[in-house]
């Protein structure tokens, strides 16, 4: 089959698969919607563009600085009115709730098979009108705390931390998402009506809902919200986080209670631009290519007992950062990091093998088909690819395009030594 | 809409409707009675079948395949069923009408998931010597690496002073201290083991259930089956609670796993008794752990219950600030004490009740929620009903029989894994 027989494929065969409709409301919401015949549950997600990384911004020409952690705690403060907490309204409907906050955005869903339009107006009412006072805050601090010190024992959330750490000097995906017990201390109400001022209005949020549900349906809610009204104009300017040029730290070493070495070997990228889906898919693609589970060099490190099974490579983007990491467990970790450099450095020279590119290209098209297949996973799709500033169209369009020319041009700039840092974890003395 | 049908003795084939899906699923469960003294051969065996078969011996060759097939996932997974085994082969991929150049995809898949149980690679009549060693090693860094994730270590060592010697307790892992002793032919006789004596089921989602029925005989023609029956239920005996507490220094939040028995496999509960018993007690956002240990006294970041109706056992874990872990197991008794003597309210009851519900009405829309969902009534010997059946018995599910079912439970093992003294003092 031919590139362009692939193309033509692709783009043919995914239509269906990745149809919805969406609108944007006079109050600026976008409303995405994925009409699922024949599902009879709904998942709904109300994400706003603001996450960990987002720390300095001006509200109305003031400018204000977030402790670590902001986006994170704003999330857990959000599930509480002054008439009591989200869950016990969610309770009433049979709705299973939660949350979740990100590097560049914090999401809010339920999944439900009954109360459509009472659960959406939890959701759309319990985000729209947030209620922050001392006394809650601080109940909050401890339980944040727990959860805190719950992923200081993850020896891959350490892992990624210290990372970035070496990779980045002021960018804030140095800092934990939830921040540290001293850092969301410094949290008061105004800094928090701050934030959702700036970034809870609608203009800056999606609504994204698929499954037993219509457009209309969605719509009417965001009606009964006051969402099809002008919202209240803030001027907000988020301070970018530029990209970094100075030369990373070369490595770094701490030790875990663990049983094997964990490490580390990543590379610092140029940051994605808003909204370039050609050069997501490329650097998403990138770390399979390395050493993905159809690598030769995949098999070498297996068959050698050098890595983990769980051995792989993924990229991190978000704004003003982007970078890809190679993780596992080794007793040999310095060799296996030497094996993966050599590795690129092949690639670099020789290109990369035709036929596994088509591979990976195959799997990514399979893996977004399944990914419209779940109520949970079509609603998140859709509201990722919005906030990444594209729709699912766009990405199989640029999944459909790229070549294996592409990805060797990728490899003449990216994974480069000079922005490469090396992180090992030492089991501790017991 | 589901179908199933005895095909041989000890044999079934189970055809779910999968019309709305994008994809389609085969699954093949080997149902088997676990030994002590071949459980690290049976707990390696699933990583060797799963690097390839006769057809496909080598495992990039076998990756390159599935990613052809658009990216298929191919699990082979082992799993308890009281004190049984379960030997799991699944493969899930994108439909027939997705297939850009019009391959019979399905048809691959059944191919693919038969070949791996029913004509694994072999050399000289027992398992290639290469992947066994390699696969060795995997699985003793798997073991290994349980201590890393610190919840994980902690529920397992709760578990392991809970079951003792009993045959529930047989490590689904298998033993380091076995390695040594697990060859390519007693692989291949612990492999000939399952395949004679297991119970197998095979469900369909979306493939054609002819074909998978067809090549399913055809399969086990070549094979002397004597199936065994399913074990029956069992329940440690009731003891004294006892106390075990590990210090790992380093470790920030320490982890509390406690143990509870009914004390006898007589008078099992229904399923539906239990998932609404631990629904109030720990298994939900509104359950009372959650509201009172963890939303007002913030003694935990998690804290949640579950159960197991086959080996009569109650969990609670949960994860606490070090030196809480006393005044945490307090507040758990506490609540589990105020349910057993106190009301159950109606009000805790609706919310668990809708949230159960709804979260049955969520299985149809998930070929592995479906799967689950059939697969267990079988492993529990029950008749098939869909998941609507099962919203209609957890309405009938009374406060009362809620409180007696908690009532049923003993304390028996309370594991706390923390840091030193020393540590927590700083």
């Amino acid at each position: 089959m031919s590139q362009d027989q692939t193309m033509q494929g692709i783009r043919a065969k995914a239509a269906d698969a990745i149809r919805c409709q969406s609108t944007v409301l006079p109050s600026g919401l976008t409303v995405l919607c994925r009409t699922m015949p024949g599902y009879s549950t709904v998942h709904a997600m109300y994400a706003t563009a603001f996450g960990s990384t987002t720390r300095r911004f001006t509200l109305d020409g003031k400018p204000v600085e977030l402790p670590a952690g902001t986006a994170h705690f704003l999330e857990h403060k959000m599930f509480e009115s002054e008439q009591g907490d989200a869950f016990d309204l969610y309770a009433k409907t049979g709705a299973s709730a939660n949350a979740f906050t990100g590097y560049d955005r914090t999401c809010y869903i339920f999944t439900a098979s009954g109360k459509i339009d009472e659960n959406l107006d939890i959701l759309l009412n319990m985000v729209g009108h947030p209620w922050f006072t001392e006394a809650t805050i601080a109940k909050e601090q401890g339980i944040i705390g727990q959860e805190i010190k719950m992923y200081d024992d993850s020896p891959d959330w350490r892992l990624m931390t210290g990372l970035f750490r070496c990779l980045y000097k002021d960018h804030p995906i140095r800092d934990d998402i939830a921040g540290t017990v001293d850092s969301i201390a410094e949290l008061t109400p105004d800094l928090l009506y701050a934030c959702t001022d700036a970034f809870y209005r609608p203009g800056n949020m999606v609504l994204s809902v698929a499954g037993n549900i219509t457009l209309d349906q969605a719509v009417a809610a965001c009606r009964r919200a006051g969402l099809d009204k002008p919202a209240p104009d803030h001027t907000v300017t988020v301070a970018r986080n530029s990209p970094e040029n100075d030369p990373p730290q070369a490595e770094m070493q701490f030790s875990m209670p663990v049983n094997k070495p964990c490490f580390a070997l990543a590379f610092r990228e140029a940051p994605i631009p808003r909204g370039d889906v050609r050069t997501e898919m490329l650097a998403d693609m990138l770390p399979d290519l390395v050493c993905g589970g159809l690598t030769s060099l995949y098999r070498k490190l297996y068959d050698q007992a050098l890595v983990n099974p769980e051995f792989s490579g993924d990229t991190v983007s978000t704004s003003g950062c982007c970078v890809i990491a190679f993780t596992g467990e080794s007793e040999t970790p310095r060799a296996v990091a030497g094996m993966v450099r050599e590795e690129i450095t092949r690639l670099r020279q020789e290109g990369v093998d035709p036929e596994l590119f088509t591979l990976v290209k195959n799997q990514m098209y399979g893996e977004i088909l399944a990914d419209l297949e779940g109520v949970e996973d079509a609603a998140e799709a859709l509201a990722s690819a919005h906030l990444r500033g594209n729709t699912l169209a766009d990405e199989i369009e640029a999944l459909a395009s790229l070549t294996v020319d592409d990805i060797n041009g990728a490899l003449q700039s990216m994974l480069s030594e000079d922005c490469m840092t090396y992180v090992e974890i030492e089991p501790q003395n017991q | 809409m589901f179908e199933r049908k005895q095909l041989a003795p000890g044999v079934y084939l189970t055809t779910l409707d999968a019309e709305k899906f994008n994809r389609c699923r085969i699954t093949i469960h080997l149902r088997y009675p676990a030994l002590r003294r071949s459980a690290t051969d049976a707990a390696v065996l699933p990583l060797v079948l799963e690097r390839g078969y006769a057809q496909c011996p080598d495992m990039t060759a076998l990756s390159r395949k599935l990613a052809r097939l658009y990216g298929a996932d191919l699990g082979v997974d082992l799993g308890t069923a009281g004190p049984d085994r379960v030997l799991t082969v699944d493969i899930c991929g994108i439909k027939d009408k997705f297939a850009l150049t019009g391959e019979n995809l399905s048809a691959e898949y059944a191919d693919i998931a038969f070949g791996i149980v029913f004509e694994p690679y072999l050399v000289d009549g027992a398992f290639d010597p290469d992947a066994v060693r390699i696969e060795k090693e995997t699985l003793d860094r798997r073991l290994q690496a349980e201590f890393n994730n610190k919840r994980l270590y902690c529920v397992r060592q709760a578990r392991r002073r809970f079951y003792g010697d009993s045959p529930a307790g047989i490590e689904l892992g298998g033993y380091r201290a076995d390695l040594p002793k697990v060859t390519p032919a007693t692989l291949k006789a612990e492999y000939d083991r399952i395949l004679s004596s297991s119970s197998i089921d095979v469900m369909v989602q979306g493939a054609d259930s002819a074909r998978v029925a067809d090549l399913l005989l055809q399969k086990l023609e070549k094979v002397q089956r004597a199936p065994q029956r399913f074990a029956s239920a069992m329940a440690m005996p009731v003891t004294e609670p006892r106390h075990y507490t590990e210090n790992i220094p380093g470790v920030t939040q320490a982890k509390l796993c406690m143990l509870f028995t009914t004390g006898t496999p007589e008078d099992l509960p229904s399923i539906s008794q239990l998932r609404m018993a631990m629904g109030v007690f720990g298994g939900s956002a509104t359950s009372r752990l959650f509201r009172n240990v963890r939303e007002k006294q913030s003694l935990c970041y998690y804290c949640g219950a579950s159960a197991l109706r086959s080996t009569g056992v109650m969990m609670v874990d949960s994860g606490v600030e070090p030196g809480g872990e006393a005044k945490a197991e307090a507040a758990i008794l506490k609540e589990l004490d105020d349910l057993c003597r106190g009301p159950v309210t109606e009000e805790e009851m609706d919310d668990c009740r809708r949230s159960l519900m709804s979260g049955m009405e969520a299985l149809g829309d998930s070929l592995g929620g479906l799967e689950s969902w059939y697969y267990g009534q079988i492993a529990r010997g029950e008749a098939l009903a869909p998941p609507e059946y099962g919203k209609v018995l957890i309405q009938a599910v009374t406060a009362e029989e809620v409180r007696e079912l908690l009532n049923s439970y003993h304390y028996s093992v309370c594991y706390a894994v923390t840091a030193d003294n020393k540590e927590v003092a700083q």
